[in-house]
Order: structure tokens, then C-alpha cells, then sequence
């Protein structure tokens, strides 16, 4: 009980850009700073240390060379964690991926981010903005209380 | 003394990134340090390489182009505008006047974007958060310009070959909104430029920290406003036709450190607003887009326009079906970051950071092929790099 209420006034969201266009971090960062969409009123603050952080936000399609650091970054976050997948590229990799030319995809471009760590909440969107993502995260809240 | 020597005589050597609160950026920067004192500094750009000119190889023409608009988050209607303009100019296709002027009137609304996020970041890294904050909220009324005009945040979709998108078309509760939301802009703009460049506080901390002198900076080819700061006099728009019409400053400052490049974004956001203002009073009637060229085979073709962050170089052919060849696409962070390698040097340590953000470093398009070779990875070296041009690749 104790421990809830003392959760539920300090969530750390962590940002972690797995290579997409930067749209969706700015509009995350924004989501949580600017002072108009101002996730700090509900107590979520952006960190950048992964050992402090409840939700993980991650943007972008999973790359060849990002896909061991975010399995790291998943693994150093402690319990109970929640991961949301931010914009058209971290839900469904978005135009990087199954839309190439006569050369076909780019290697680079792996997968989803649900094919390497479990995602809670899909926030839609190229690029996913500030009111979705304020829901997205808010609609974790209850699910990082109860685990 | 050389490079090697340099970095043998140092101390400690300090790594920052890939993921560290000072940039927002993933890029991974080692400072060698001696005794507080920067002797040397390496930059590692290309972590997130995702391959989007290989994507667009044999693409038809229009579709691929929206893809160069997924190149960047932040300039993303530049990048389409000048994809856009690479074919207008091999294809001699003619784009109405209206047209023209709803593409530069976005385009300076990116600008001030940009450069108002810039400043909201490097005063994050000074540890300013009040200014900070007064940016993102002056940067949210620029976005809602943004979203009258396009419908959308980021990725505009704008321009279109032969002119721009119907649903971009200004009409008349669109310019009455403009100019309402504009008049105000621009006193908070002002008023925001003017108290960053007074503020005694701000400024001796920038003063004197990261000195690029002229001769470097022509050296390394600074782009865009970071050369400009450093005494460069090179402002694409001055030469291109679409800016014709408008009268607005280049602003060329001499010192070169910290300063004058936060002090050249500030002052530059002003100028934009002032050719946002001339093109809504001017703004032409007339069709939007001219729609009746044929797609042919097209030679070679280049374009270069002036972005938020410097010079933006896009070059493309068509083959006789209209499909994409030999995309290339060259973006200006590449050479501005470069050149912050030589600018921190002979600082302090806390200065370091703030000297690599003081470039508006932007990674997303930056990242560059990478060379494989038995599971290791390296870099191309000078030799390398000419002959492959003088192979034509």
C-alpha cells in the first residue's frame, strides 16, 4: 500500500531512440517538459538512467546496432516496468521496413521493438503526439501498480 | 603536435554518450583531458545508420520522396522541398508562384522551430530551465502555425512535383489566423531574443568558450548559421530565386564561440519571421501546382538549399520509368560537428558539452554508411575516399 502511493508520486519515464527520425523524441520530450502538455503535473518525470526508471519509451524501428543496448537498457531497468512503443516505427517499424525498392529492405532495419522486449502500450502516430503519448503512458499507470 | 601526441600526453580520457543527460542526441564523444584542460577530442557519428538511400534505389519517383521527408524529424520539409526541387530542375517543370511561396513560408516556420529548439537546448546544458521553458512554449505557438497550414506536427508533406499539396493551400481563414497568431509571435519572439542576448548571466557563461575561427571554419566547410557565426558571409537563400522577392538580413558575426552561434540563432529567428510576414502580405493568387509534366528519363540532377542547421545538398536521376536512381543526400551536421572537434579544444571540461550542442547537432540524418570488414568495423580512409570518387561511386 505503502509502496504504491510512493510509486504512484514518482514515475520516471527513460527515452530511448532506437533510430528513427527524432520526430517522435522531441514530441516525447516535449510531451513530458513543455510547459503546455506538462506530464510533470501527474508526477512522470523524464530521466536518463535506466536504473531509475519505470516506463521506457522507445522510438523508432530496432537497428542492427541498437538492438543489444536496448536489450541492456531493458534488462538494467528494475521491477515492475512498463515499455511503450512510440510512433508508426516503434509500433509496425513504420516506412523503414517492407517498403523498399528494387534492392528490397535495408539491412540495418531489423524488426519491432515487441520482437525483442515485451511492449505494454502501442502509441501510434508518425510522429505519435503529445496527447497520445500522455494517454499511452497514463493508461500504464494502473498496470506498473498492479505488477 | 600531432594528433597522436596529443592524445598520447593526455591525462584521462573522458567518454560521453551514447545516451547521456547533456544531449539529446545518441553520438559518442571522448574528450582527452589534461589536468581540466581539453587537449583532444573524437567524435563517433554514425551509431544509427539506417540505410534510406539504398531503400530508395528503384522507388517510383513521388513515393520515394516521401521518404526523404522520413530523413529528419525536426527539418523534414526541407528535406521534401529539396528532393522535390532536384526533379523540378532536371525535368525543367515550372512551379507556380503561389506555390513558391507557400514552400518558403514553411520553410521559415521550420526554421524558427528549429532554431527555438536549439536555443531551449543549449540553455537546458547551461542549466538555464526558465529559458528553457520560455523557448518550448514560444516553439508550441510556431507549431500550431505549423499544424494550421499542413495538418500535421511533423512530416508536412508540403511540397508535391510541380507544386504543393491541395490541402496546404492558404485560404482565407487560414491567413486571417496566420496573421493574428504571427503579430503576436512576433513580440514574444522579440522579446525572447532580446532578453537571451542581454542576459549577463547567459553570456558570460557562452562568452569565450569554443572559439572557431574563420580560417578553421573554412577549413572544415561550417555550414549554415555555425559558419556564419565564425565570419562566413554564405547564405544559400541570398542566391536562390524562390527568396528573390523578400528583403531580409544575413547575419554574420565574427567572434565564433559559443555566443555568437546562440546569438546568430536568435537573431536569425527574427529575420524569418520578418519573411513570413512579407510573404503572407504578398502571398500571390493563382493555381497551387502545375500538374501536367510527364516523367522522362532524366540525367544527373542536383539541388542545394539552405536548412536550419546549413546547406542541404540532394542529387537523384530518373530512369525512363520514372524510378529513383543513385539517390544521394548529403546533410549539414556531418561537417558542423566535425568542426566542434577543433572548437573545444584548450577548454574546460564543463565547456565541452555545451561547445558539441552549440552546433545544433541533428544525428537522425547524419549517420553514414559504415565498412564491415571480418566483423570489424572502420572507417574509409582520405585515399580511400578519393578514389572512390574518381571511380565515380
Amino acid at each position: 500500500m505503502f509502496k504504491k502511493i510512493s510509486r504512484k508520486n514518482a514515475i520516471h519515464v527513460m527515452l530511448f531512440y532506437t533510430g528513427g527520425c527524432n520526430g517522435c523524441d522531441i514530441e516525447v520530450a516535449n510531451a513530458a517538459w513543455s510547459p503546455r502538455y506538462d506530464l510533470e503535473q501527474y508526477k512522470v518525470i523524464l530521466t536518463w538512467n535506466p536504473r531509475e526508471a519505470d516506463v521506457l519509451a522507445v522510438t523508432g524501428p530496432v537497428l542492427r546496432r541498437t538492438i543489444e543496448p536496448l536489450k541492456k537498457i531493458y534488462e538494467a531497468i528494475p521491477e515492475p516496468k512498463i515499455v511503450a512503443a512510440v510512433g508508426s516505427c516503434g509500433v509496425r517499424c513504420g516506412i523503414f521496413k517492407d517498403f523498399g525498392g528494387e534492392l528490397g529492405d535495408s539491412d540495418e532495419v531489423l524488426c519491432r521493438v515487441d520482437e525483442v522486449i515485451p511492449v505494454d502500450a502501442y502509441i501510434p502516430g508518425c510522429p505519435a503526439r503529445p496527447e497520445d503519448i500522455i494517454a499511452g503512458i497514463a493508461a500504464g499507470i494502473p498496470l506498473l501498480l498492479e505488477r | 603536435m600531432g594528433e597522436k601526441e596529443r592524445k598520447e600526453s593526455a591525462e584521462v580520457e573522458v567518454p560521453v554518450g551514447l545516451l547521456h543527460p547533456a544531449m539529446l542526441e545518441p553520438y559518442r564523444a571522448r574528450f582527452f583531458v589534461n589536468d581540466e584542460l581539453i587537449v583532444d577530442c573524437e567524435l563517433t557519428l554514425d551509431p544509427y545508420h539506417k540505410g534510406i538511400e539504398r531503400i530508395m534505389e528503384g522507388m517510383p519517383v513521388e513515393k520515394g520522396l516521401i521518404i526523404t521527408e522520413r530523413i529528419c524529424g525536426i527539418c523534414s520539409h526541407i528535406h521534401l522541398w529539396n528532393g522535390t526541387r532536384a526533379v523540378e530542375r532536371g525535368l525543367r517543370i515550372k512551379v507556380p508562384e503561389r506555390a513558391d511561396y507557400i514552400r518558403v513560408i514553411m520553410a521559415e516556420l521550420e526554421r524558427l522551430h528549429s532554431h527555438l529548439i536549439y536555443l531551449a537546448h543549449a540553455m537546458e546544458v547551461l542549466g538555464h530551465e526558465t529559458m528553457c521553458m520560455r523557448a518550448f512554449t514560444l516553439r508550441e505557438d510556431v507549431m500550431d502555425l505549423l499544424y494550421i497550414i499542413s495538418g500535421n506536427r511533423v512530416h508536412y508533406a508540403v511540397p508535391i512535383i510541380g507544386g504543393i499539396r491541395p490541402r496546404c493551400d492558404i485560404d482565407e481563414f487560414r491567413m486571417s489566423e496566420l496573421h493574428n497568431r504571427l503579430s503576436k509571435l512576433d513580440i514574444k519572439i522579440g522579446d525572447y531574443a532580446n532578453r537571451v542576448i542581454n542576459d549577463s548571466l547567459i553570456m558570460s557563461r557562452v562568452k569565450g568558450t569554443g572559439v572557431l575561427t574563420k580560417e578553421e571554419a573554412i577549413k572544415y566547410a561550417t555550414p549554415g548559421p555555425t559558419g556564419r557565426a565564425s565570419g562566413i558571409n554564405i547564405d544559400l537563400r541570398k542566391k536562390m530565386k524562390e527568396y528573390k522577392t523578400f528583403d531580409f538580413n544575413v547575419i554574420v558575426l565574427d567572434d565564433g564561440d559559443n555566443k555568437d552561434r546562440v546569438v546568430a540563432r536568435a537573431l536569425e529567428s527574427i529575420e524569418s519571421v520578418k519573411i513570413i510576414k512579407q510573404a503572407l502580405e504578398s502571398l500571390p493568387s493563382g493555381p497551387i501546382s502545375d500538374r501536367s509534366f510527364q516523367l522522362k528519363e532524366m540525367k544527373f540532377s542536383t539541388s542545394y538549399i539552405e536548412a536550419p542547421r546549413g546547406e542541404i545538398y540532394d542529387s537523384l536521376a530518373l530512369d525512363e520509368t520514372g524510378r529513383i536512381r543513385n539517390y544521394q543526400n548529403r546533410t549539414p551536421t556531418l561537417t558542423a560537428m566535425a568542426s566542434m572537434e577543433i572548437a573545444c579544444i584548450g577548454d574546460q571540461l564543463t565547456d565541452g558539452m555545451l561547445t558539441m550542442a552549440s552546433c545544433d547537432p541533428c544525428l537522425a540524418c547524419t549517420n553514414r554508411a559504415i565498412v564491415v570488414e571480418n566483423g570489424k568495423e572502420r572507417i574509409f580512409t582520405e585515399e580511400e575516399v578519393k578514389s572512390l570518387i574518381r571511380r565515380g561511386l
